[in-house]
């Protein structure tokens, strides 16, 4: 495992370590042009530089219809046996729905998080009608990961999304984007205080030095890759990954042993 | 083996900052250990007080901070001459001359520098900087696209770079990549899913810069996102540095 510097820079696939996506999506999005949105061509990224396995939550599952996105979701799965898995799709705003949801998502062995956009669905982390979410997560072991941000979201700020972990320690709490490009030292502070939250590396406005940090400030054991692809393109989430001045035994941890410590990939 | 990349980056820059992404790198040697760490060779850069607090200053300590670095190359934040705060276009173009600048940046509208782009306030240096083809540098997130329109229009041989711009935008580029050969744009925040091959695939790769808007972000990413991109290698060794030398080469005809 030596040599990112001169592979990266050659656009050699890190094919030498496990790199697992524990954020990523699916599927066309109103507001961008996406030209690698299906589950092909996002995988042709992929294997671009090495990411062997993604778990998608389709990007319509908390703007538009839960149970599409969570259809398109399960359809892919079954397409690509090995390669994707699955985070269903919850809506608080559609707690029935949504339990609903959950049973018939995880049917599927492929379906191994959970997954709550509270500022797309305009419900907060500590809306009463997300308990039954959370009391599925409790009883399945599942990873919940929120879409979070510093500040100016009411919904889901890191905060919010930190005394809802501790409400719930026996849900593994995935900190999407680590709450934003200004979150970071924030991020860090509630992770050292919560020991049931993870943070997630997504993001397309990349700190400097932010892999270092995270990884001095918590350990590398609580930090997860993800790319937001097909948003964002996944070969810069690796590059920031192979690339940071970090051990090896931290890019083994961060690129997919904690993945595989949290989730059963069948 | 594909033959190594020469990056050359068109958006960095030197200074403090009073909001910091995580952490401040405020000197030029700070930056020159974050290109070294992403294997970036060459960069453009600007002051940060230049733009945030006042340009005049802040490219007087651009000037400081840089020189004898051969890696680094000015680019100084402009006004519109009217306030006497930078000197008229017949004054300044040769000013930039002499100091080596690359390319400038224009902070407009309310919230920022406090003027407009139009030809009634920033003609004159518009036109004499398409004159002189020194490359113009709009930050996306604080001009209008209407604005971009009307100046790829108004000056065809301006090149009009694009910084900033994010895995959100391709609805608005792609319409002016169609009709204009004068815009660009860098990679810092340019992203989205397989964009850089369609992109290439639609266009060529003449209006991708690399960028990386170190230090407040790594070059990392930037440098991973053309150096796995699926293109040519002419392609790509353009991206990361020949269209950008290209457009230096072009200055002062």
């Amino acid at each position: 495992m030596t040599g990112y510097f001169e592979r990266i820079h050659a656009g050699l696939s890190l094919n030498d370590i496990e790199i697992i996506d524990m954020h990523a999506h699916l599927g066309p999005y109103f507001n961008m042009h996406i030209p690698a949105s299906d589950p092909a061509a996002m995988l042709r990224l992929m294997d671009r530089c090495g990411i062997s396995k993604a778990v998608v939550s389709p990007n319509l599952g908390w703007d538009s219809d839960l149970v599409l996105a969570n259809t398109m979701m399960l359809q892919v799965l079954a397409a690509f046996p090995g390669r994707f898995y699955g985070a269903c799709a919850v809506n608080g705003n559609y707690p029935e729905l949504s339990l609903d949801e959950l049973d018939r998502c995880f049917r599927d062995k492929r379906v191994v998080l959970i997954k709550i956009h509270p500022s797309g669905t305009k419900c907060r982390l500590d809306d009463s009608r997300m308990g039954g979410i959370y009391e599925f997560a409790e009883r399945r072991k599942s990873p919940v990961l929120s879409h979070t941000w510093l500040d100016g979201d009411l919904y889901g700020n890191i905060d919010l999304f930190a005394s809802t972990a501790k409400n719930h320690p026996k849900i593994p709490w995935i900190m999407g984007h680590s709450g934003g490009p200004y979150g970071s030292w924030h991020a860090v502070e509630l992770a050292r205080q919560t020991p049931n939250i993870y943070l997630d590396i997504t993001l397309s406005m990349c700190p400097a030095r932010q892999i270092e940090f995270f990884v001095k400030e918590v350990g590398s054991e609580r930090v997860l890759f993800g790319t937001d692809n097909p948003f964002i393109d996944p070969r810069p989430q690796v590059g920031r990954v192979g690339l940071a001045d970090i051990t090896d035994q931290d890019r083994i941890n961060i690129f997919g042993a904690n993945a595989r410590r949290l989730v059963r990939f069948l | 083996m594909t033959k190594k990349l020469r990056f050359f980056d068109c958006n960095c820059s030197v200074g403090r900052t009073g909001h910091p992404h995580l952490f401040d790198i405020p000197d030029a040697a700070g930056l020159l250990q974050e290109m070294t760490t992403a294997g970036i060779e060459e960069a453009f850069v600007y002051h940060t007080v230049a733009r945030d607090a006042h340009p005049p200053l802040g490219n007087a300590l651009l000037m400081e901070e840089i020189k004898s670095q051969p890696r680094l190359h000015p680019v100084w934040v402009i006004l519109p001459h009217h306030t006497g705060e930078m000197p008229p276009p017949h004054q300044l173009l040769p000013e930039l001359k002499a100091q080596g600048v690359c390319a400038v940046r224009a902070h407009p509208t309310r919230t920022h520098h406090s003027f407009s782009l139009a030809e009634w306030c920033s003609g004159e240096i518009i036109a004499a900087l398409e004159a002189a083809r020194i490359p113009l540098i709009l930050d996306t997130e604080i001009v209008s696209w209407d604005d971009v329109w009307s100046l790829l229009k108004s000056y065809p041989h301006l090149p009009l770079i694009m910084a900033n711009c994010s895995y959100r935008h391709n609805r608005f580029l792609y319409p002016l990549f169609e009709k204009f050969r004068n815009i660009f744009v860098e990679t810092s925040r340019f992203m989205g899913g397989g964009t850089i091959e369609d992109v290439v695939k639609h266009f060529g790769a003449h209006p991708i810069l690399f960028g990386t808007n170190m230090p407040q972000y790594t070059g990392t990413a930037a440098v991973a996102l053309i150096a796995y991109a699926e293109i040519e290698a002419r392609d790509r060794e353009a991206i990361a540095a020949g269209n950008l030398r290209r457009l230096v080469r072009e200055m002062w005809p």
